[in-house]
């Protein structure tokens, strides 16, 4: 496998078990990243279509480092992982960060916001 | 102008998620300390990668598109801006799901 998605879905596979087995937040039970992600799917169409277009590209890949798979406009397929594991990562964060202040009451969190 | 348009993207996704901010109460600004310190796992994580990534040639920057300030090895120095405002979008996008969902059940 080529590196960069080989190395993708690696970032995507690693947050997923962090998850699961460390952090154990409930993220990915919760019906609301589940909507979050795919909102934030649509918006990358624009935005990374923008950025990989091969028309006018802004980032420019070395064609044997990716999969060559281009499933909308020229975002290469491992794109999506790469994204999912960004987001994903920095959401658990924020949760974890956040309980550290909302363990005892929802409350507490407002007032220390 | 063709030289902003990487960094002028940034912005536009800074400008058009600001109303779940502002509007839908989503508090991702207001919490700059959380903000931060939720960020920089990712983005050490990413930038690293990125360098990486760069040096070894699996992408590149176009000249045309970006600044021109660059990270050892020619990594733009939007990406440094990209690892900070797509992350923010999220966050923003997940508190304003969280928040509208959870007015839907105390009705």
């Amino acid at each position: 496998m080529p590196i960069y998605p080989a190395l993708a879905v690696t970032a995507a596979a690693v947050v997923v078990i962090v998850e699961l087995r460390v952090l154990r937040s409930g993220l990915f039970r919760e019906p609301a990243y589940w909507i979050s992600m795919c909102i934030c799917y649509a918006f990358m169409i624009p935005v990374d279509g923008w950025l990989t277009k091969h028309s006018a590209a802004i980032v420019i890949y070395r064609p044997s480092d990716t999969s060559g798979i281009y499933p909308v406009w020229d975002i290469p397929l491992e794109e999506y992982a790469y994204a999912f594991a960004l987001l994903t990562a920095v959401m658990l964060t924020w949760d974890r960060l956040g309980r550290s202040v909302t363990s005892r009451t929802p409350m507490a969190e407002e007032a220390t916001a | 102008m063709d030289r902003f348009q990487y960094l002028l993207l940034m912005g536009a996704c800074v400008l058009i998620t600001l109303p779940l901010e502002l509007h839908f109460g989503a508090r991702v600004w207001r919490r700059p300390r959380r903000l931060v310190l939720s960020l920089l796992p990712a983005f050490a994580l990413f930038v690293v990668w990125d360098l990486w990534a760069t040096n070894t040639g699996t992408w590149d920057f176009n000249p045309d598109y970006t600044v021109g300030i660059t990270l050892p090895g020619g990594m733009a120095i939007e990406e440094l801006v990209f690892f900070t405002v797509i992350p923010v979008c999220g966050l923003l996008t997940l508190e304003t799901v969280r928040g509208i969902l959870q007015r839907r059940d105390v009705r």
